[in-house]
């Protein structure tokens, strides 16, 4: 279809034409049995076509088009009627083209209703929630300047929490094959901790020292990702993000490595061009903003090729593939170093209250426990925390990163981020059980 | 299409699917986005598209495609069959689903200007010029939006329905933002993300985006002057779109029975309730009273038939204060025992039906915003959301609002920046001790509620006028 409608475009026009087709498929289950199983196939076509300074984006999947030269004749008509567009920024240019098409297969049902059993196996007293799911992508994008780019991704998550009737815990893997979950270690995680959780106790709410497990590692810094780092926020005046300060302890090092094998998403970005490893912040101080076409432009900067498929393309850069570098301390060793402080496996809810501060509030659950003395000593309830993300990596206040490094959930969607855990010398927690 | 979808059906029943449904989506969307004067993003989409579900004793199996031809709905029907059945290596007790009448019909959302027929530069314009006037008044970043959505939908399912409606739904928002040091303020009207109901073009007309752009602009520069919201308990008195988003997050999704049943357990989360507190448990105060209505003209979520073919309808959910009901879809209500609710919708032909809140809404009281200030000694009024978050079980919260006002001694006496507050979900209804009336009642509307797995967008009304709370935890701050 791509190449019935590259016939269409004129000489006259910059062009991009982008399809992507998708199969993902999601095996949920709920009181330790599959309730929902599903199963989607899409093709989308993107057109966007910039002439005389006036740019229009039109998107159809393919059933919507019932002839390619009326399509891209609807988009030319429009043209007129568009306004002018002051931060368009040309087409990716023909050396970038990078062809990663793969003929992959997509998992099947009993693939993942096997993983489900595996983790569901793992805590048979208690009530099992959570999904195994595929994905399979294939991009492929032509623009007038001769780029013809393609690219596969294939991923795999197994997420999912035991509960009992006074608490809960989860864990998650996510991979580039369905082959690699291990759903049984998984459930032993998840397992352990729900019942390691059981009874809780409530404390005040105050400052403590903290150890954030993988998933609460991932929201923080997928908050920094899409806030901060973001170049459209510091176009708009709301990142937080200061480049070439110290702002992060020493300890922080990110890195964006779409090149590395098991990295899960594109080599790609949305515009066609090869994506690369880079340092994103180095020993604490941030190197750059994650750019696109545009905001590079707008902010003078280099493009590091972050335009994101699926959003539209004002919404800025983001970071698909961060890796948050592991350290040296073993889990043990972390709990064993705290005084008084409290062990969090995974935030929930947590919305910015002002973004320039990157003042955060959220809860936690899935897994909370007290640590007095070098030693978990009791579960803990649910607590409000208010407290800046920037703060929470700031120089000094990171104690020690963890040895052990995996893909992680977050607040905003999985298979993103690669994170160790965190010991944190400082948390704000702001309300407890009582408000 | 009725006969392209009971292909799909009949293949999914005859490869052994106890029930199955299934609908054909056209869904067309324009999305504009202005800032600072020039339009940003300017897109237009159509999706077409099936979507078939089958129930395979616990598990329902779910297959969607852009493709309509008639092997590939023959191999979608097989598919959906196929995949729940699947599910059997990790099954549970058989799904049970209750009946609802059968028909044949079709409806339209009711509107006078179709927002698709109206020309794009109009409504360009509109958000160019509100933009480009704030801006010159001095914000840091105007920004504005509309988004327009025309879904035509056909509905069969194995039991005989054919149903097909056509919702129009319009919306959008215009906000001022102003950087100061190390902080930003903003204002937004008519409410943060904008304002959203089932309509069409006049929706945005009614809006009347320029009569309030000057304020927006004065409000979010005077936000970096103001002094911060004090803390403390006193009262809370909240503006009409925020009492909304209070309603949907405290109220709405914990009356979810999908939720409560613990099928969103890993995920959304569940909630306080339990069924065996139904028409027991005080939820707040008398004056609360919430219906689930999604037959109310012009609102968010109001339909004719949701995707599971049961009728629109109003549904109590709370009567002066007690718990009285769920928000529900057949399966759910069969388990629980509840007469299905029509609340189960999709988004788009490529996801699988669930629970959604229709329009939630708080029912009017006997006073006026002005009375609710004059008979406060000492609180904050606080307006427009900014920040929201709550617990999985929907009791433990916190918001943040974009504008804050003292109140002392019945009057308005100064503007304070970076309001919150917090709460526990029946003790903060419980504190409602005054509500405005009909004259303050408005179809406040959300089109960005996450759920479910895959993700899905729903769009919910919550009609709500300004009320107060007695003794509230008032400016928490980090």
């Amino acid at each position: 279809m791509l190449g019935d409608l590259q016939k269409q475009i004129p000489n006259s026009v910059e062009c991009e034409l982008k399809m992507m087709h998708s199969k993902s498929a999601l095996t949920r289950f709920a009181n330790s049995h599959i309730h929902q199983n599903v199963d989607e196939e899409s093709a989308d076509v993107f057109l966007t076509i910039h002439k005389d300074g006036k740019t229009i984006s039109r998107s159809k999947n393919i059933t919507g088009i019932k002839s390619s030269k009326e399509f891209v004749k609807e988009a030319l008509d429009s043209l007129d009627e568009s306004p002018k567009d002051t931060t368009w920024a040309g087409l990716t240019s023909k050396s970038e083209s990078y062809e990663g098409f793969q003929e992959l297969h997509e998992a099947n049902p009993e693939e993942r209703a096997n993983l489900v059993r595996d983790f569901v196996k793992e805590g048979e007293d208690m009530n099992a929630a959570g999904y195994c799911s595929t994905y399979l992508n294939n991009f492929f994008i032509w623009n007038t300047n001769g780029l013809n780019s393609s690219d596969t991704s294939s991923s795999a998550f197994i997420d999912g929490i035991f509960r009992t009737d006074t608490s809960a815990g989860s864990s998650h893997r996510g991979a580039v094959n369905i082959n690699n979950l291990d759903a049984s270690q998984t459930g032993k995680e998840a397992a352990k901790l729900a019942v390691d959780s059981q009874n809780p106790i409530d404390i005040d709410p105050g400052k403590y020292e903290v150890i954030l497990g993988h998933e609460a590692v991932s929201t923080i810094l997928v908050f920094l990702s899409v806030y901060g780092l973001n170049a459209k926020s510091k176009i708009d005046g709301m990142s937080p993000i200061l480049l070439n300060e110290n702002q992060f302890d020493e300890k922080i090092n990110l890195i964006d490595t779409p090149e590395d094998s098991e990295s899960i998403g594109f080599k790609i970005d949305a515009s066609g061009a090869k994506k690369y490893n880079l340092e994103i912040i180095k020993n604490g101080v941030p190197s750059t903003y994650f750019h696109t076409r545009r905001t590079s432009k707008e902010l003078n900067m280099e493009n590091t090729h972050h335009e994101f498929f699926g959003v539209d393309d004002y919404f800025g850069g983001i970071g698909t593939n961060l890796n948050l570098d592991k350290g040296n301390v073993s889990h043990s060793d972390m709990i064993s170093s705290v005084k008084k402080g409290i062990y969090i496996n995974e935030f929930w809810y947590c919305r910015v209250l002002d973004p320039i501060t990157q003042v955060v509030t959220g809860l936690n659950r899935n897994g909370s426990f007290l640590i007095e003395n070098g030693k978990i000593t009791k579960p803990i309830g649910r607590l409000r925390f208010t407290q800046s993300f920037i703060k929470s990596l700031s120089p000094g206040n990171v104690i020690s990163v963890g040895d052990k490094s995996r893909y992680a959930d977050s607040e905003f969607g999985e298979g993103m981020l690669k994170v160790p855990k965190l010991h944190l010398k400082e948390f704000n927690f702001t309300g407890g059980v009582s408000g | 299409m009725f006969d392209l979808l009971n292909i799909a059906i009949d293949s999914a029943i005859s490869s052994g699917a106890k029930y199955s449904d299934a609908r054909i989506l056209v869904s067309k969307s324009r999305n504009i986005a202005a800032k600072n004067g020039e339009v940003e993003n300017f897109n237009e989409s159509e999706k077409i598209g099936l979507g078939i579900r089958a129930l395979v004793g616990s598990s329902w199996g779910f297959y969607s495609t852009y493709d309509l031809s008639r092997e590939s709905l023959i191999s979608s029907g097989k598919k959906a069959f196929e995949i729940a059945k699947a599910s059997a290596v990790v099954s549970g007790k058989e799904t049970p689903f209750a009946d609802v009448p059968v028909v044949q019909d079709e409806y339209t959302t009711p509107h006078e200007e179709n927002p698709f027929k109206v020309s794009s530069t109009e409504q360009i314009d509109l958000l160019v010029n509100s933009t480009e006037q704030m801006k010159k008044l001095g914000t840091s970043r105007s920004s504005g939006r509309l988004d327009f959505w025309d879904t035509e939908k056909w509905f069969c399912s194995s039991q005989g329905h054919e149903i097909f409606q056509n919702i129009i739904e319009s919306g959008g928002g215009i906000s001022s933002l102003s950087v100061g040091d190390g902080e930003t303020q903003i204002r937004s009207y008519p409410q943060s993300f904008g304002e959203y109901r089932t309509g069409g073009w006049e929706v945005i007309k009614s809006f009347e985006f320029g009569k309030h752009t000057q304020r927006l602009a004065e409000e979010s520069q005077r936000l970096l002057v103001a002094p911060q919201c004090p803390e403390g308990v006193m009262d809370l008195i909240l503006e009409g779109s925020q009492l909304a988003l209070q309603i949907h997050e405290s109220v709405g999704h914990a009356i979810e029975l999908d939720r409560i049943l613990g099928w969103e357990a890993a995920y959304a989360g569940t909630s306080h309730l339990e069924l065996d507190k139904l028409n027991k448990h005080r939820y707040g105060s008398e004056l609360m009273n919430i219906v689930a209505d999604a037959t109310l003209p012009g609102a968010l979520a109001t339909f004719k038939y949701d995707d599971e073919g049961t009728p629109a309808q109003r549904v109590e959910i709370v009567k002066e204060g007690i718990w009285t009901g769920v928000l529900s879809g057949r399966d759910s209500a069969a388990i629980a025992g509840v007469k299905p609710g029509g609340m189960v919708r999709a988004d788009g032909f490529s996801r699988l039906p669930m629970v959604r809140m229709t329009n939630v809404g708080l029912l009017p009281g006997e006073s006026s915003l002005e009375e609710i200030i004059e008979s406060t000694d000492n609180g904050i009024y606080m307006e427009t959301n900014r920040s929201w978050s709550i617990d999985d079980l929907r009791l433990n919260f916190q918001f943040g609002c974009e504008a804050g006002w003292v109140v002392k001694n019945g009057k308005i006496i100064d503007m304070v920046k970076n309001p919150t507050y917090t709460g526990i979900t029946p003790e903060f209804w419980g504190n409602m001790d005054m509500l405005a009336n009909e004259n303050e009642w408005v179809f406040w509307g959300t089109p960005n509620c996450g759920k479910g797995q895959p993700s899905q967008i729903g769009h919910t009304g919550h009609p709500a006028s300004p009320a107060r709370f007695k003794n509230t935890r008032i400016g928490v701050r980090g």
